[in-house]
């Protein structure tokens, strides 16, 4: 479990996480999505212990980071697959980590077994180790002491397509193990794919945290209308809009409806007599139920808010 | 009444961790950084070799001035631990290389944030550092100090002496001495972050300041001069019993390294990682 309470950084003028409140539960994948900038690797820095928060606090367990003596074996977090000594092995890297919190050597092996580096890639030194393997080593440092919770910032940065699907798998298998799983993605149909929950900020603050199916249902579902009677369409179009849904016209036979089910807009134009050829809903992707979420914090930073158009 | 069990599928971890169980996987994740990156190696090879020159190089000097026709600069007969303990002079800066890297590279790659995920309390990361620094470069200035001793003794030849028990107390004080300078270049090294600013600092302190004061020969100046670390360990090097006895020199030594330390530790505290 990871406790976020009114959570807030400022650098100067600068507002990077702007008091975030937010439980991240055990037993699921919880993604954590805003554009880029959005202060989340801030807040996850935070949670480490890394960057000290302005105002508020984050808890691990219920305790902070830095008053954790063996940390890895509560929280294992990959930030950054970079880090890492240029001259220095990954079995190195490794084993310093594990001796630093009393974990047996042999649980180097362990790791490296699981996150597929044989051993001539983890004697290798940090600077010819490829981003993906980097990613990798990374996430092995993550699972050294079988935590509890576990955090990755864009795991899947760097990876060939069955590495995406080996860390997709990995962060499922330990969600049902019941650990905490917070991830971070640019990558929105990763997510998809990926994640229970959402967590989306935008300009360090919170626009959502629930459910990913909640998410997109309660976005925009838009419904294309087909009809060879343009007369007819223009009909429904008027009963549309005064019922209150955005109804936009393609072209004289065809029209896409905002605000309306595709059932109600079929029970209109039956209702009206009108010949459809075409009569289909187009369920959002998260990228858009994502992009409506955080139009306002990107428009918020394009300019000064002129007021009232809500 | 049924007994009841955790719910929890994940494996329990109960790791009994005392602060002192904390420091020990500390200094043991300290020495494995250290040791597993081959400048560590390096530094201790080029450290003999410069300070073998260096022995050699004053040793001549020493020969020399009794032999030349300017009796101005006859240094007589001269131990073999004198000329030994002017050669730290100069091998100090690549022995303090080792306490400097071993904090500057992490900030360098950014292994200083796993370092800190692994131990948070940043005092035991650099306490855990000092206490690898310290004993890596007491371990290399006793055999630095043989070096020393091996070149200098024949160059001197009829102008050099040899006690056996003032020789190896000059060893032993050698390797003191760039223990507690490796633990300053470290402490400096953690509160300044980059290894340039901190060597020019250290190369500041330990020479060109207190040069500087000494120059014009000023006693006040002097006496400032004499609260500097390196005056103060070459002063507990040679034994000398003013300004102050040479435990004097020493102590002052190690605050200056605790001092470093402490500041290292603020720093280290305080800014984001």
């Amino acid at each position: 479990m990871i406790t976020l309470r009114g959570l807030t950084k400022r650098f100067g003028s600068t507002v990077a996480v702007d008091a975030l409140t937010v439980d991240i539960a055990p037993g699921r994948v919880t993604g954590f999505l805003g554009p880029n900038g959005a202060g989340k690797s801030t807040t996850m820095r935070m949670i480490l212990g890394l960057d000290r928060p302005t105002a508020g606090q984050a808890l691990v367990g219920g305790r902070a980071y830095r008053e954790l003596r063996r940390p890895l074996h509560e929280v294992g977090a990959l930030l950054d697959a970079r880090a890492i000594h240029p001259a220095r092995s990954g079995r190195a890297h490794l084993g310093a980590m594990a001796h630093s919190n009393g974990i047996p050597t042999r649980r180097v092996d362990e790791v490296l077994d699981t996150v597929g580096l044989d051993g001539r890639a983890a004697a290798k030194p940090g600077r010819t180790l490829s981003l993906g393997m980097g990613q990798r080593l990374g996430i092995a440092g993550a699972l050294l002491g079988d935590p509890p919770v576990l955090m990755f910032d864009e795991p899947v940065n760097g990876l060939d397509p069955d590495g995406v699907r080996w860390v997709r798998q990995l962060m499922r298998s330990l969600a049902d193990e019941g650990r905490t799983i917070f991830v971070s993605s640019h990558l929105m149909s990763e997510m998809q794919l990926t994640a229970d929950q959402l967590v989306v900020i935008g300009r360090g603050r919170l626009l959502a945290d629930e459910p990913i199916g909640e998410v997109i249902a309660r976005s925009t579902v838009a419904v294309r209308v087909r009809s060879p009677h343009p007369d007819g369409l223009a009909a429904l179009a008027a009963r549309l809009t005064a019922a209150g849904a955005t109804v936009e016209a393609a072209d004289r036979n065809e029209l896409t409806v905002v605000g309306a089910t595709a059932d109600q807009v079929g029970d209109l134009a039956h209702e009206l007599g009108v010949r459809l050829h075409e009569l289909s809903a187009h369920a959002a992707s998260l990228e858009q139920a994502f992009m409506e979420l955080t139009a306002d914090s990107v428009e918020y930073a394009g300019g000064p808010i002129e007021g009232g158009h809500r | 009444m049924s007994t009841q069990t955790d719910t929890g599928t994940r494996p329990a971890i109960a790791p009994a961790a005392g602060a002192a169980a904390a420091f020990r996987g500390a200094v043991a994740a300290e020495w494995t950084k250290l040791a597993s990156v081959r400048s560590t190696w390096w530094t201790a090879l080029a450290g003999l070799v410069v300070m073998a020159a260096s022995a050699g190089q004053l040793a001549i000097y020493v020969a020399n001035g009794n032999t030349n026709d300017d009796p101005a600069d006859d240094a007589g007969v001269v131990t073999v631990g004198s000329v030994l303990i002017d050669s730290v002079e100069l091998t100090q800066y690549v022995v303090l290389a080792l306490g400097l890297l071993a904090i500057t590279a992490e900030f360098t790659s950014g292994t200083i944030r796993t370092t800190l995920q692994c131990t948070p309390s940043r005092g035991r990361v650099l306490l855990a550092k000092a206490a690898v620094t310290g004993a890596v470069t007491f371990a290399l200035g006793l055999p630095l100090g043989v070096v020393g001793v091996l070149v200098a003794r024949p160059v001197l030849g009829e102008w050099g002496s040899a006690p056996v028990i003032d020789t190896i107390g000059d060893i032993v004080a050698v390797a003191t001495y760039l223990a507690l300078i490796g633990v300053l270049a470290l402490g400096l090294g953690a509160a300044l972050r980059s290894a340039v600013l901190t060597i020019v600092v250290l190369l500041a302190t330990l020479m060109i300041v207190p040069l500087s004061l000494q120059e014009p020969d000023i006693e006040v100046l002097n006496r400032i001069a004499d609260v500097f670390p390196g005056v103060a360990g070459g002063h507990f090097l040679a034994g000398d019993t003013e300004p102050y006895p040479p435990l004097g020199g020493l102590l002052l030594l190690a605050g200056w390294a605790a001092a470093a330390l402490l500041l290292g530790r603020v720093a280290l505290r305080r800014r984001d990682a």
